[in-house]
């Protein structure tokens, strides 16, 4: 029996799975192949195996009749939901400033002009984390940066962990604005293959842009990231620093949010114009 | 066994078929939508329970799980099959919520201590030590032939209760894995990508599970 084929039995149905996979070598192959035919015991037990699979496979064609109410919950949700409806999406995402809720694929302007406020988009951030969520700081105004990872160590965030598990990433905000987009679109593609149900990015605008080129560069930017997060699961406040901007930046950055959040309110944006309005008056304002 | 059963099941990297659904639901296709509840809300509750043993709570993570595929649809470009992308987004929910819900059963995640730990004695197929004179590694008692065949399955009510209870006394990474290959019907492959573990993990596991099962619905099989 078993013996004789030099394939002891314990090792013959520890090499099932694989068998049945059809992952083992050829010569494994051929081994059980010749130990099967030769050892009832082990025929046997391969037999009830595939009744034992078979059964298993069973339980779930039984199960997939009884889930009437589920299903329509569940239709419901995604009609309300889903981020092609054209009704105004459930805002469910505490933002963490404020009492206010965001919707998956916002993109709020924050003018900010006191310390405390500003500290609020370490409230920001640290609400994601909480909530399982993946954070992005697009690195630019290292001052600023720094303050804000600081806070985030202070609240007891681990900062090289959260790294480590995918959690918190930074990217360059010093690289030409097409290749920081895609940089931005794979990181969130990457993350939602992973399964992340929501992404936050904080950006921080100050004194950076000296000159109108920039700011025009950086306007421009903005005008494109809304269109960018429209159907993605994702929030991004941007903080305009407005003590140290132009005005004609503030006012630029007022016209590229279709939300913006003063004093801890959250409203929707009168004053939101349109990427393509937008960046073909930005052509003429050079 | 020469009429080897295929299997391997398809690659992991989305199918064309997925790409319409994926397209169908970016459209809001409710119909769409509703063939996939069908075929995976049941057995994302059954992952969901094996992190999360309150029902309520694990239908709560199914749920949340369903919002992920539906706010995320946009993002997913098919990396994985639409399939063990569902079942990882459950995965990931079901294991934020039972790490923040104290009562549940501490599941530490695939740590292959499952794999590197012997099965304990009394586990279910018992052999002949190596340095038998006559048969080692032989069985002690061999499987009794009583003419199994495959394709009844175990139809009776008791014995799918038995089927049952033995799936839920599987140590967890074992009926991770069970649910998914066997029940849910993933490929290996899927199985791998869904729960971010090795092929080879993957079948002693699957191994061990199917010998559990075996062992314990012994009775029934003679009758079948």
């Amino acid at each position: 029996m078993g013996s004789s084929t030099g394939l002891p039995c314990r090792e013959f149905v520890e090499l099932v799975a694989a068998y049945l996979d059809g992952a083992l070598s050829s010569a494994d192959r051929e081994r059980c192949e010749r130990h099967w035919r030769t050892c009832a015991g082990c025929r046997t037990y391969v037999a009830q195996m595939q009744v034992v699979v078979g059964s298993l496979r069973q339980l779930r064609r039984d199960d997939v009749e009884e889930n009437g109410g589920e299903r329509d919950r569940l239709l419901t949700l995604f009609r309300t939901r889903g981020l092609h409806s054209r009704a105004p999406r459930h805002r469910s995402v505490p933002l963490g400033i404020g009492d206010a809720f965001a919707a998956p694929g916002d993109h709020i302007g924050y003018f900010w002009e006191l310390d405390h406020e500003f500290d609020a988009t370490v409230d920001f951030l640290a609400t994601g984390l909480e909530r399982d969520e993946v954070c992005v700081l697009p690195l630019r105004q290292d001052a600023a940066n720094a303050r804000v990872l600081a806070g985030l160590e202070r609240r007891g965030f681990s900062l090289g962990d959260l790294q480590r598990r995918d959690r918190f990433h930074t990217i360059s905000g010093r690289q030409p604005i097409d290749a920081l987009l895609r940089e931005f679109d794979d990181l969130v593609r990457t993350a939602v293959d992973q399964g992340v149900p929501m992404l936050r990015v904080l950006a921080t605008l100050g004194w950076e842009h000296s000159d109108w080129a920039a700011q025009r560069d950086h306007l421009s930017l903005e005008a494109r990231l809304t269109d960018t997060l429209r159907n993605l699961p994702c929030v991004l406040v941007c903080a305009y620093d407005v003590r140290g901007l132009s005005g004609r930046h503030v006012l630029g950055g007022l016209e590229c949010h279709p939300w913006t959040l003063r004093h801890g309110a959250l409203r929707q944006n009168e004053h939101y114009v349109p990427a393509e309005q937008f960046l073909e008056r930005l052509a003429f304002d050079a | 066994m020469s009429e080897r059963a295929n299997e391997s099941g398809a690659a992991s990297a989305a199918a064309p078929d997925d790409l319409n659904v994926v397209e169908a639901l970016r459209r809001g296709d409710e119909d769409a939508f509703g063939r996939l509840v069908d075929q995976y809300h049941a057995g994302l509750g059954r992952v969901a329970r094996v992190y999360i043993s309150n029902r309520a709570v694990a239908d709560e993570v199914v749920q949340d799980a369903w919002l992920g595929v539906i706010q995320g649809i946009w993002a997913f470009e098919g990396r994985s099959s639409l399939k063990t992308w569902i079942f990882r987004i459950l995965i990931n929910h079901a294991k934020t919520r039972a790490a923040r819900e104290r009562r549940t059963v501490p599941f530490a995640g695939f740590d292959a201590s499952e794999i590197d730990t012997p099965e304990a004695p009394g586990t279910p197929d018992s052999f002949r030590p190596a340095d038998h004179p006559t048969e080692p590694g032989h069985w002690t008692h061999p499987p009794p032939d009583v003419g199994a065949s495959p394709e009844r399955g175990l139809l009776i009510r008791e014995a799918r209760e038995q089927l049952q209870k033995a799936i839920d006394a599987l140590p967890p990474n074992q009926r991770l894995v069970l649910i998914l290959r066997d029940v849910e019907g993933c490929s290996t492959e899927q199985v791998c990508n869904a729960l971010g573990i090795q092929e080879t993990n993957v079948r002693v596991m699957l191994h061990r599970a199917r010998a559990r099962v075996r062992a314990t619905l012994e009775p029934y099989l003679e009758g079948a």
